[in-house]
């Protein structure tokens, strides 16, 4: 026990610098992956066949393989096969392949939340809008889009939960996330050796993390609660 | 129609690209193995060259003691990492350390994301065939890791024969399991191995003995194991690209750093000195 409170400043210490790691992959995958998201979206209901089935194309590239999968190809493609690593060996271009991987990927899915958030207003509101006298566009962002942020909220919620736990696939081009500091205390890091229990104790990382972003969004929710 | 046919395209298209990735991460088929060499036949003078030019050598390693591990600092440790570092040094370069996924190894290097894989890397022939290698510089062995209070009746191999085993996929470990015909479990990481014993899951492990030296007993997780037999006698080496210039200078740093002692005094200060193979 004795040693067990030793190693515990220790530990935290390698978990919160992981945490860190966790936390920018998953920031940087929201900012990039939320707009790209609309763009997918926009490409895939557009009225131009071609970027309609283009798009919708990769859409189901990216959602139809793994995530490790494109995590694997993002970061060794460049060196394996173009002889030209372009991340270089460093953490900071793993951070990056990481990013890039996961905001692919991420906007897919976006982009069928947003997709089904504008195509489920009701064809009545756009006729009624016809009536009204608008115009496409005015109906599509007076109308349309405003109530898609309302409705996508939830299902965003699941997505963005299921992020935070996703991070940690990126271990698999070694990027230093939580998971990687916890599980190297089983073979020996910053002078403990083969203990177990770090591993395990992420979880509470994670949990907490994801309590805060439940919350969160839980007032987003009801804070755009109008129209009723 | 015109869908289908599209559709079939982009499954052959997504077909090839997984087949290029996977034949580059075996390397083992002969269009790839040329592909290499052929990478590597500019490469093989100037593979210092371009560690000199990038100012840099990134050693591939993980957190391994007693090889390569971090202090309370952060700082890595170890002897593999204390000697890559006077060798970065004789190179006239900085050495970064750079933590891989030790099962993507081979991707890593190929992939020039690492110049060198310098972690208590056993010669196996998968490796020596896939990489250019320095001389074996440490001694090591597989052995057997059980319940302490089991210990004393597996201290033949031929007790062993009930026993289910866990072992690192691709290590010497699961080698010697399968040459002695053990059924075993695969795991991806000797420390996992160690796990599935401490919980139960595995009878037994087989992992290096210099990782078993550092990882059982007091003050680990795994008080309650022990080590009993060695199975397989193994070399520890250092693997650079396919045809590096990188292995030969290393092996005459080996040599002179056997000679000046310095070495020896750098395995004792990490209690490795009995398996140093001499130079």
């Amino acid at each position: 026990m004795e040693l067990f409170w030793e190693q515990l400043p220790v530990v935290l210490n390698a978990l919160n610098s992981g945490f860190i790691q966790t936390l920018k992959l998953f920031f940087v995958t929201l900012i990039g992956a939320l707009p790209l998201g609309l763009l997918i979206a926009f490409g895939s209901m557009s009225r131009f066949k071609p970027l309609s089935w283009l798009t919708r194309f990769i859409v189901w590239i990216i959602r139809g393989t793994p995530l490790m999968i494109q995590l694997l190809i993002v970061y060794y493609f460049p060196g394996l096969v173009l002889d030209n690593p372009i991340w270089g060996g460093g953490e900071a271009g793993r951070f990056l392949a990481a990013s890039v991987a996961f905001i692919i990927n991420y906007a897919c899915y976006f982009s069928e939340i947003y997709r089904g958030g504008i195509q489920g207003v009701p064809v009545g509101q756009e006729e009624a809008g016809l009536v009204l006298g608008m115009k496409k566009s005015q109906i599509f962002f007076k109308v349309k889009l405003i109530q898609m942020v309302k409705r996508i909220v939830p299902p965003m919620s699941n997505e963005i939960i299921t992020l935070v736990k996703d991070t940690s696939l990126s271990r698999i081009i070694a990027f230093q996330e939580i998971i990687f500091a916890g599980q190297s205390f089983m073979t020996g890091s910053r002078g403990i050796r083969g203990v177990i229990w770090p591993l395990f104790f992420t979880a509470f990382y994670y949990l907490i993390w994801n309590g805060a972003v439940t919350l969160l969004l839980g007032k987003l929710e009801k804070k755009l609660d109008y129209f009723r | 129609m015109k869908k289908f046919m599209a559709l079939m395209l982009a499954v052959l298209m997504l077909l090839s690209m997984a087949a290029c990735g996977s034949s580059g991460s075996a390397g083992d088929d002969e269009e790839t193995t040329g592909a290499v060499t052929e990478g590597t036949v500019d490469a093989e003078e100037s593979d210092m060259a371009y560690v000199k030019e990038k100012g840099t050598l990134l050693v591939g390693i993980t957190d391994f003691a007693p090889m390569d591990y971090q202090d309370e600092n952060g700082e890595w440790i170890g002897f593999d990492a204390d000697m890559a570092r006077a060798f970065a040094e004789r190179l006239g370069v900085e050495i970064e350390f750079v933590q891989i996924e030790w099962d993507n190894k081979l991707m890593e290097i190929e992939g020039k994301t690492v110049d060198c894989l310098w972690n208590g890397m056993t010669l196996t022939e998968d490796v020596t065939e896939a990489l250019s290698c320095s001389n074996a510089y440490c001694n090591n062995a597989q052995i057997v890791i059980v319940p302490s209070e089991e210990a004393d009746q597996y201290q033949t191999q031929e007790s062993l024969s009930d026993l289910s085993f866990a072992v690192e996929s691709g290590s010497a470990g699961k080698d010697a399991a399968e040459s002695l015909g053990l059924s075993y479990t695969e795991v991806t990481s000797q420390a996992d191995a160690l796990m599935e014993v401490a919980a139960g899951t595995s009878d037994a492990a087989i992992i290096d003995s210099l990782m078993a030296a550092a990882m059982v007993g007091e003050g680990t997780s795994y008080e309650d194991l022990t080590y009993t037999i060695g199975l397989s006698e193994e070399e520890y080496g250092v693997g650079f690209r396919k045809g590096s210039d990188l292995a030969e200078e290393l092996n005459q740093f080996f040599k002179e750093a056997y000679e000046d002692g310095s070495l020896m005094e750098c395995a004792e200060k990490y209690g490795v000195q009995a398996a140093i193979i001499e130079q």
